[in-house]
C-alpha cells in the first residue's frame, strides 16, 4: 500500500534531481570564470556602497583595478587611512594616505539669516522651483533649501534645517554625489582640514545687494584681504576666498568683517587639536 | 515696499474643477438610483448592507492611512465608492461581519497592499465579492426574494438557468428583469435604474462608451449565435443582457479608470475580452454568473494593454532616431 | 470652421478686457530695459551711468546670430546697469534709465510714413533688425532671423498669429480691431520678402468677432485669407495654428520653415510695419492688465522697461487679496516673485489673482483617468512623461517624448489628481540638459 504511493514518486523525483544536479555539476565546470582571489578579499574591505567617489563606477571595479596594477596612489575616500592601510596590508605594499575629503556648504542663508522673496508653491524640489523663478530666497546664490541633493547622498549625511542644508561631518565620506545635484552650487567639496576656516557665502552680487538679501553675505568689502598678514584671502567675483595654502587660521579676518553674521566660518575645535598633533 | 507677499508657483494658474473627489461622487451619485431601487426591492436589509459596507471601506481607508503614514484620503470618495459597490455586489440577506470583510479585502488587500488609489491592479470591490463568493458560497448565494417579508430566498434567474436549464425559466419575465424584480445581488436587479446612472457618467464625461459597448456588444453577440444554433439549450442575448451583473459590471466595474486600458484599442479589447469570458463562463462555466470573474482576469491584462501602446511609442522613436 | 486636429481643452474665457479700447500709460520716473528680452544672448549694453539716452537711442547691440538690439523706451539719464529681477523669473543685466518727462526722440526715428513697397528685401530686413523686433507672442525669436530662413526652404505659407488662445489676453484683439490697416501693411512686407510666392493667412478665434470684422475689411483687396478658428486652447501655440490652417503636422525636432510655413504674431507685424514705414524702433508694447484683484482691468500701450509696480499704480491698484502676479497669460505665463520686474518687448499681458487652488494643494497620485492623454495637442502621454520625471527616469522619459512638449499646459489643467504635469516634465527637460552640459564640459 504504502509502497505503492511512495516509490514511483520517490524514484521519479529522485532522477529528476540527479539529472539536474549533474547537468549543473558539468555546466559549473564548463563556464567557469576565473577570478583572483584577492579582488574578492579586496572588496571585502572597501565599503561597498558603490558611491563612486574614487572615480570608479563601483567597489568591486575599484578593487579589480587596485589588484591588477597595485597603484599605490589609487584611494577610497570613504575609507579614509585607516582604510587604506588594510588594504596595503593585504597588498603588501604602502598605500598612499587619502587626504580626507569633506562636503561643505558655502551658505548660511537659513531663514534667520536670508530674507524671503517670495513664497514657493510647488513641487519640493530646487531642480523644479528654479525653473518657476530664481529661489524662494532674495539671494539667488543660496541654499534653495528644498533638498534636492539629500536623495543623492549614499550615507544619510544630509538634513534640511531651518531652510539650510546641513551636513553631518561625522556621517559625509566625500564622495561628491551632492556637488552636481545642487543647481546654485552652494555644495563644494574641500579637504576636512580647510574646514577650519573658510568662507561661507557664494553670492555674487555687488556689496549692497548682498547685504539686502542675506545677513551673513559676503559683501566684497576688502576689509579682510587688507588685515590678512599672510596675504592669504582674495576676492574674486565679489566673494572672498581664503587660500588655504597661505592661511594659518589666525582669526584676525573674523574680528574685522563687518556682516551681521560672520561670513568667515572658524571652528575654533578644529584649530586646538590641529596645534596639538 | 511691498505689502503684498506674492507666492510663485509653475504655470498653468488655472486649473479644471474637476478631482478625484468629483470624479468618485459622481459616481456614487450615478448609483444612487440603483440603491434606492434595491433598498425598495428589498427593505432595511439593503439599506444596512450598503451603510456598513460604506462605514467599513471608508474606516479601513482612514486605518491604513494612519498605518503606512499616508495623508488622509478616506474621504476622497473612492473608498465610498468602493463600498457602495461592494454593497451592490452581495445579496441583502449577507450577514453583515461578511460585508466588513469584504470591505477589508477590498481596501486594505486590493488596494492599499498593491500601493494605494491609482496603483491597485484589480478592481477591489470585485476582489471582494469574489473572496466572499468563493469563501462563503451558500450566503452568497441567497438571494432574497423582492418585498419578501420573512428574508425569503430564491436563486437568481441565472442560477436557475445554469442548474434547472432553459425550461425552468417559462415564467421568466423581461420586464421585471428591467425593472429589477428578481433575486438577485442589491445592484443585479434593475437595469433600467442603472442605465439612468450610468447616462449620468456619460454625461459628465467621467467614462467612455468604448468599454460598456464592447463588453455588452461581444456578450450579445456570443451569446446570440449559440442562441441562433439552439435555443432550447441557449438563453436569449436579451435574457442575458437583463440578468445577473453584466450591466452594472459594463458600466460601473469595467470602466473604472485605475484598472482599465488608457487607449481606445486597449479599451475596445479590453471590453470584448471582458464580454467574450463573461460569456463563456456563464455559458459552460461551474458558476452561473462570469462578469466578475471576466473583469477579474481582463484587469490583469491592463498592464499589457498599455505596455503594447508604450512599445509602439519607443519603436517609433527609435526608428525615428535611426533614420535621423 | 478651422482648427487643429490633436487635443485641446476650453479653459474658461475669462476676456474681461475684449472691449476696453487701448489707453496710452504715460511715462513713469523710472524705468528698466532688460538685456535679455528676446530668446538667445542677451544683448551688450552701450551706455553707461551717467550717460544722457534719447527715446529709441540704441542701448543694447546684438550679441552673435541669434540676439537682438535694444533701445531706450525714452529719454533720461541712465542711473544704473546692473542685474535686477527679471519677468523671466530670474535675473539679467538691465540699463535703468531715469526719465526726463521729454520723451524725445533720437534723431532720424519717428518719421512720417513711406511708401515701403520702394525698399529692397535686404534694406527691409536691416531695418527690421535695428529695430530690434521679436516676436511679441511670448518666445520672442529675433524677427529679422525668423524673416530669414534658410535658401534651400521655400516658403509657401505665412500665418499672422491672431488666436490669442489664452484666457485673460485681449492685447492682440484690441489690437486688430484698432490699428487693422497697420497689422495688414505689416503682413504684406512680411509677404514682399517672398517675392510673392507666398499666400498670407491671418488666423483669428471665432470669439473675437469684433477683429475678425475690423481685419477682413482692412484686408479686402489684399489677398490676405481671414481665417476663423474655433476657440479651443492652445491654437495660438505655433505648431497648433500651422495645422489648423495649413492641416501640416511638425513633427519633432522640425522647426515651422521646414514646412514651409512662417508664423508671426500680430504685436510683431504692427512693429514691422512702424520699423520699415516710420523708423520707429520697438520700444513700446500693447498689453493686457487684468485677472479678477486689479481695480481696473484694462488694455495699454506701455513703453519697454515700465515697472509691474507702476503698472498697477495706473491701473488702481491690486487688491490685498492678490497673492500672484503673472506675466502672460494664466495657462503658459510666469509667476512673478516681485513687482519690481519690467515689462519686455515679450510680455503680452500682466494678470493679478488670487489663487485659492495654491492654499491646500497636494499632488494625488495618478487614477489613470486618460484625460491628458486626450488633452495632450502633442499626442504624447503626459501622465507618464510625469511619473517618470517624478522617479528620476529621465532616459526613459525622453524615449516616450520628452523633448516634442511645448509645455501648453493642458494636461496640468485636465488633471484631477491635480498633478503639476507641465512642472514635472520641465523639470525632466532642466536635468536631462544639465546632464548634457555636464557631459560636454
Amino acid at each position: 500500500m504504502i509502497s505503492e504511493a511512495f516509490i514511483p514518486a520517490v524514484t521519479s523525483l529522485g532522477s529528476l534531481a540527479l539529472t539536474l544536479g549533474i547537468i549543473i555539476y558539468f555546466v559549473s565546470k564548463k563556464f567557469y570564470v576565473e577570478e583572483d582571489p584577492m579582488v574578492t578579499i579586496i572588496n571585502g574591505i572597501l565599503p561597498g556602497v558603490n558611491c563612486g567617489a574614487c572615480a570608479y563606477p563601483s567597489c568591486n571595479q575599484f578593487a579589480e583595478e587596485l589588484v591588477r596594477t597595485k597603484d599605490t596612489s589609487m584611494t577610497c575616500p570613504v575609507g579614509g587611512p585607516d582604510l587604506a592601510a588594510k588594504l596595503g596590508e593585504s597588498l603588501g605594499i604602502e598605500m598612499a594616505e587619502p587626504k580626507p575629503i569633506t562636503c561643505s556648504v558655502i551658505c548660511q542663508g537659513n531663514s534667520e539669516n536670508a530674507r524671503q522673496s517670495a513664497e514657493y508653491v510647488g513641487i519640493q524640489d530646487c531642480w523644479a522651483a528654479m525653473q518657476a523663478f530664481a529661489g524662494p530666497k532674495q539671494c539667488r546664490y543660496s541654499c534653495l533649501g528644498l533638498g534636492s541633493c539629500i536623495a543623492w547622498c549614499d550615507f544619510n549625511a544630509m538634513r534640511i534645517e531651518n531652510g539650510l542644508i546641513v551636513i553631518d561631518k561625522d556621517l559625509c565620506t566625500g564622495c561628491g554625489a551632492c556637488v552636481p545635484a545642487c543647481p546654485t552650487g552652494v555644495l563644494v567639496m574641500q579637504e576636512k582640514k580647510a574646514e577650519r576656516i573658510f568662507i561661507a557665502c557664494n553670492s555674487h552680487d555687488r556689496g549692497a545687494d548682498t547685504k539686502r538679501a542675506c545677513d551673513a553675505g559676503c559683501t566684497a568689502c576688502q576689509k579682510c584681504v587688507k588685515v590678512c598678514p599672510e596675504e592669504a584671502i582674495v576676492i574674486e567675483n565679489f566673494v572672498a576666498r581664503i587660500i588655504q595654502e597661505k592661511c594659518t587660521a589666525c582669526g584676525k579676518c573674523l574680528e574685522v568683517c563687518p556682516s551681521k553674521v560672520n561670513c568667515i566660518v572658524l571652528k575654533k575645535d578644529m584649530i586646538k587639536s590641529k596645534q596639538v598633533s | 515696499m511691498e505689502p503684498v507677499k506674492l507666492k510663485v508657483s509653475y504655470a498653468p494658474f488655472v486649473r479644471s474643477k474637476d478631482s478625484i473627489e468629483s470624479v468618485m461622487y459622481n459616481v456614487a451619485l450615478a448609483l444612487l438610483p440603483a440603491t434606492a431601487m434595491s433598498v425598495y426591492y428589498f427593505g432595511i436589509p439593503a439599506l444596512l448592507v450598503t451603510i456598513t459596507a460604506i462605514a467599513a471601506s471608508v474606516g479601513f481607508e482612514w486605518l491604513t492611512d494612519k498605518i503606512r503614514k499616508k495623508p488622509d484620503s478616506c474621504l476622497d470618495g473612492s473608498a465610498f465608492v468602493t463600498g457602495l459597490l461592494l454593497a451592490l455586489n452581495v445579496p441583502s440577506g449577507l450577514p453583515l461581519w461578511m460585508v466588513v470583510v469584504g470591505a477589508f479585502v477590498a481596501i486594505v488587500v486590493t488596494k492599499h497592499l498593491f500601493g494605494g488609489l491609482g496603483y491597485n491592479i484589480f478592481n477591489p470591490a470585485l476582489v471582494a465579492r469574489v473572496f466572499l463568493l468563493i469563501s462563503f458560497p451558500v450566503a452568497m448565494t441567497s438571494w432574497t426574494v423582492p418585498f419578501s417579508v420573512d428574508m425569503q430566498t430564491a436563486a437568481s434567474p441565472l442560477g436557475i438557468l445554469k442548474t434547472d436549464g432553459m425550461a425552468a425559466l417559462s415564467s421568466f419575465s423581461y420586464m421585471d428583469a428591467l425593472l429589477g424584480k428578481t433575486g438577485g445581488s442589491l445592484g443585479e436587479t434593475s437595469v433600467l435604474a442603472l442605465l439612468i446612472g450610468a447616462a449620468w457618467l456619460f454625461y459628465k464625461r467621467y467614462i467612455t462608451v468604448s468599454i460598456p459597448l464592447s463588453f455588452i456588444g461581444s456578450t450579445l453577440v456570443f451569446t446570440g449565435i449559440f442562441y441562433l444554433i439552439d435555443p432550447t439549450t441557449y438563453a436569449s442575448p436579451l435574457f442575458h443582457f437583463l440578468t445577473g451583473g453584466l450591466v452594472l459590471g459594463a458600466f460601473f466595474m469595467a470602466t473604472d479608470m485605475v484598472t482599465s486600458p488608457l487607449s481606445l484599442r486597449g479599451q475596445l479589447l479590453f471590453g470584448i475580452g471582458c464580454g467574450l469570458l463573461t460569456a463563456v463562463i456563464r455559458l459552460w462555466g461551474g458558476y452561473p454568473e462570469g462578469v466578475s470573474f471576466a473583469i477579474l482576469i481582463m484587469n490583469s491584462l491592463v498592464p499589457l494593454l498599455d505596455k503594447w501602446d508604450l512599445d509602439e511609442i519607443k519603436a517609433k522613436k527609435q526608428q525615428s532616431l535611426t533614420t535621423a | 470652421m478651422k482648427t487643429f486636429s490633436i487635443g485641446g481643452i476650453h479653459p474658461p474665457e475669462s476676456k474681461l478686457t475684449a472691449s476696453k479700447a487701448v489707453e496710452k500709460m504715460p511715462v513713469p520716473s523710472e524705468i528698466v530695459v532688460s538685456m535679455s528680452q528676446h530668446l538667445g544672448k542677451p544683448a551688450k549694453p552701450l551706455v553707461k551711468v551717467g550717460d544722457e539716452v534719447k527715446k529709441g537711442q540704441r542701448i543694447g547691440e546684438a550679441d552673435g546670430f541669434i540676439s537682438a538690439h535694444i533701445h531706450a523706451s525714452t529719454s533720461g539719464k541712465v542711473k544704473s546697469v546692473k542685474s535686477v529681477p527679471h519677468p523671466g523669473g530670474n535675473y539679467s543685466l538691465s540699463v535703468t534709465i531715469t526719465t526726463d518727462g521729454e520723451d524725445t526722440w533720437a534723431e532720424g526715428l519717428n518719421t512720417a510714413p513711406i511708401d515701403w513697397k520702394g525698399l529692397s528685401k535686404e534694406s527691409i530686413i536691416e531695418k527690421i533688425k535695428d529695430a530690434g523686433i521679436v516676436g511679441m507672442g511670448g518666445a520672442g525669436f529675433p524677427s529679422s532671423v525668423k524673416l530669414s530662413p534658410p535658401p534651400d526652404k521655400t516658403i509657401d505659407t505665412i500665418i499672422l498669429n491672431g488666436a490669442e488662445c489664452e484666457p485673460f489676453l485681449t492685447a492682440d484683439h484690441r489690437v486688430m480691431v484698432e490699428s487693422a490697416v497697420e497689422v495688414i501693411k505689416g503682413l504684406e512686407i512680411i509677404t514682399s520678402l517672398f517675392a510673392g510666392k507666398a499666400k498670407p493667412y491671418i488666423g483669428i478665434e471665432a470669439n473675437k468677432p469684433d477683429a475678425i470684422e475690423a481685419m477682413s475689411k482692412a484686408a479686402k483687396g489684399t489677398g490676405i485669407e481671414i481665417v476663423t478658428l474655433e476657440t479651443k486652447y492652445p491654437q495660438g501655440a505655433e505648431k497648433q495654428l500651422i495645422n489648423a490652417i495649413t492641416g501640416r503636422t511638425i513633427e519633432e525636432g522640425q522647426l515651422p520653415f521646414d514646412k514651409g510655413c512662417l508664423v508671426h504674431n500680430i504685436g510683431t507685424a504692427v512693429a514691422i510695419y512702424d520699423a520699415v514705414c516710420c523708423n520707429r524702433p520697438l520700444v513700446e508694447r500693447v498689453l493686457t492688465v487684468s485677472g479678477m484683484e486689479i481695480t481696473s482691468a484694462r488694455n495699454i500701450r506701455a513703453v519697454i522697461g515700465t515697472r509691474f509696480s507702476d503698472i498697477a499704480a495706473f491701473c488702481g491698484d491690486m487688491t490685498e487679496k492678490t497673492n500672484q502676479v503673472i506675466t502672460g497669460g494664466p495657462m503658459m505665463g510666469r509667476s512673478q516673485f516681485t513687482l519690481e520686474v519690467p515689462i519686455t518687448k515679450t510680455t503680452s499681458g500682466i494678470l493679478f489673482i488670487n489663487n485659492a487652488g495654491l492654499e491646500n494643494s497636494r499632488e494625488r497620485t495618478c487614477i489613470r483617468c486618460g484625460k491628458c492623454i486626450d488633452a495632450c495637442p502633442q499626442s504624447l502621454e503626459p501622465w507618464l512623461l510625469g511619473n517618470e520625471a517624478q522617479f528620476r527616469r529621465f532616459d526613459e522619459a525622453e524615449i516616450y517624448g520628452l523633448a516634442n512638449c511645448t509645455e501648453c499646459g493642458s494636461c496640468t489643467f485636465v488633471c484631477p489628481s491635480k498633478r503639476e504635469l507641465v512642472h514635472w516634465i520641465k523639470y525632466a527637460k532642466a536635468l536631462v540638459n544639465n546632464r548634457k552640459q555636464r557631459k560636454t564640459a
